[in-house]
């Protein structure tokens, strides 16, 4: 009931909250737009699980080009995360061959909006398949570099945090450590990207 | 380059940190999400949608779908049940034998005009009721035709191309084979002719032969062309040929000549289902059927067939010249019941 008190965001103000890392515009923007996705999922041969993972793939997607501030509409934010999801369940259903969807809503049509939908899509297959490869090169790296480069970069730790959990007698030799762990991070990493 | 290499390593791993992050954001939303809610918003997703009809149409295409191919099916199923079982019902008539019921009011004005001895005025006041064809198998007056126009006949005459009449007695039936020797020499008027042209061929004749016919559709004698179409006849009767013929009641016995003027058979009738499909009798049938003639009918004149064919090297129209006056038209006197 909390956010229903909260005032109803325009698309424009979900999408400045979205790249701002608001919670609020987050949380209103995932309830919004979730059922269509959940309606069109579950009318063709899937289950909620599956919405679910479709829903958050797809908002991956709207995050990251809004974080890159390379987002385009060229259409409704409805209408753009519809045919972002329904793209990407067609995929999975291709992968269980079968072919045929039941629309339950209008997916783009427009020659801009499916041309700048299959480029986010693309961009997003490419920067998965290096996310892949940095979760691969991370498990590869051992420890105690991957927690190291982990709390630092992912937690967002502070360089003192750290210093502190590791036992290093200093900040500067934290830092060092962290530079060698990037630099073998580098090596496995882009040995494996770039072939 | 090493710097670059660095940068872009650590901006990939933020990259990814944040994805992470933003992963953990989602899935404490999705937590925190009402699903029931969620669900019944879905729910009400599809009545409200804009799309109602079409969300109608999606839900009961394939109800439709199998009430449509049930329609047709059942259609076309009772239209071919119904056509087969009437076909099937039918077939007994498609045999339609050729003779001729002949009405009253048919004019005989011509017959008149041709009745220069005055034996054609009996036939002109009391018209036949049955008419067909026939031919003469020698010159001495022995004629062959249907048995089906001269069955319960009362009294039999033919009628000549010159419209001379003569009265004729029924010497041997065949019924299996439909067909009835006939013998004119019972008349004194008639006087023997010279040999037929025309001789018999029993052997099978092949297919796409091209044959044709004289016969007696109306008061005169009209010539029909065809191809033999197949070895068999009516219902695959294998007594009978089946001919590409256009025939007419009236044409009933009728002989059916090949190319060379050699008789392979006698019309014998046709399908009424299906246009230029007859049927002629065998000439070997003929031969049968004659070798069965008790000799006592023959009254001691003896039926010896020509063999000598005339016509094998003459052109078609020469061939009918000399021929058609030995095809007479066969009329007959039944007891009205």
């Amino acid at each position: 009931m909390k956010e229903s008190r909260s005032p109803i965001l325009t698309d424009d103000e979900l999408l400045m909250g979205l790249a701002d890392g608001s919670d609020d515009a987050l949380t209103q923007l995932y309830r919004r737009y979730f059922p269509m996705v959940l309606h069109f999922v579950t009318s063709n041969s899937g289950n909620e699980d599956d919405a679910k993972d479709i829903y958050q793939e797809a908002l991956i997607v709207l995050y990251e080009k809004v974080r890159s501030g390379s987002l385009e509409l060229h259409c409704q934010l409805k209408t753009y995360l519809y045919s972002v999801g329904r793209r990407l369940w067609l995929k999975q259903l291709a992968q269980r061959s079968r072919f045929m969807v039941r629309d339950v809503d209008m997916a783009a049509a427009d020659e801009f909006a499916v041309g700048q939908i299959d480029d986010d899509l693309t961009d997003h297959e490419e920067r998965d398949r290096q996310f892949d490869l940095m979760a691969d090169s991370l498990t590869r790296l051992g420890e105690p570099c991957r927690t190291l480069l982990d709390d630092f970069y992912i937690q967002h730790l502070s360089m003192q945090n750290i210093t502190e959990k590791f036992g290093y007698t200093n900040a500067d030799n934290a830092k060092t450590q962290k530079y060698k762990c990037l630099m073998r991070l580098k090596r496995l990493f882009f040995s494996e990207y770039k072939s | 380059m090493e710097t670059n290499e660095e940068k872009s390593i650590e901006n990939a791993l933020r990259a990814y940190g944040e994805r992470i992050r933003f992963k953990q954001r989602l899935k404490a939303v999705q937590a925190s999400t009402d699903m029931n809610a969620m669900r019944q918003e879905a729910s009400t997703y599809r009545s409200e949608s804009a799309s109602q009809i079409r969300s109608i149409w999606h839900m009961y295409r394939t109800t439709l779908a199998v009430a449509a191919s049930v329609a047709i099916i059942t259609t076309f199923g009772s239209i071919f049940l119904y056509g087969s079982y009437q076909q099937s019902h039918q077939q007994e008539q498609q045999y339609s034998l050729l003779s001729k019921e002949i009405q009253a009011v048919k004019s005989s004005q011509r017959k008149l005009l041709n009745d220069y001895n005055g034996r054609g005025r009996g036939l002109s006041n009391n018209p036949a009721q049955v008419s067909g064809s026939g031919f003469l198998l020698t010159g001495d007056g022995y004629l062959i035709t249907n048995n089906h126009i001269v069955r319960d006949a009362d009294s039999v005459y033919v009628q000549s191309t010159k419209g001379e009449v003569y009265k004729a007695r029924v010497v041997y039936t065949d019924q299996e084979h439909d067909l009835a020797f006939l013998q004119l020499c019972d008349d004194s008027a008639f006087r023997s002719m010279p040999p037929v042209p025309y001789s018999f061929d029993a052997r099978p004749s092949d297919l796409g032969e091209r044959v044709y016919t004289l016969g007696y559709p109306r008061e005169e004698i009209v010539y029909g062309e065809g191809y033999l179409s197949s070895g068999t006849g009516y219902r695959g009767d294998s007594t009978a040929y089946q001919i590409a013929i256009g025939v007419n009641p009236g044409n009933s016995g009728g002989p059916l000549l090949d190319e060379k003027g050699n008789v392979i058979g006698i019309i014998s009738g046709k399908q009424t289902t299906s246009e230029g499909v007859s049927f002629a009798v065998k000439t070997n049938y003929l031969l049968e059927a004659l070798s069965n003639i008790p000799i006592d009918s023959l009254k001691g004149q003896p039926l010896r067939l020509n063999k000598k064919n005339t016509l094998a090297k003459l052109p078609r129209k020469q061939q009918i010249k000399r021929m058609q006056d030995y095809v007479y038209q066969v009329k007959v006197f039944k007891h009205k019941d």
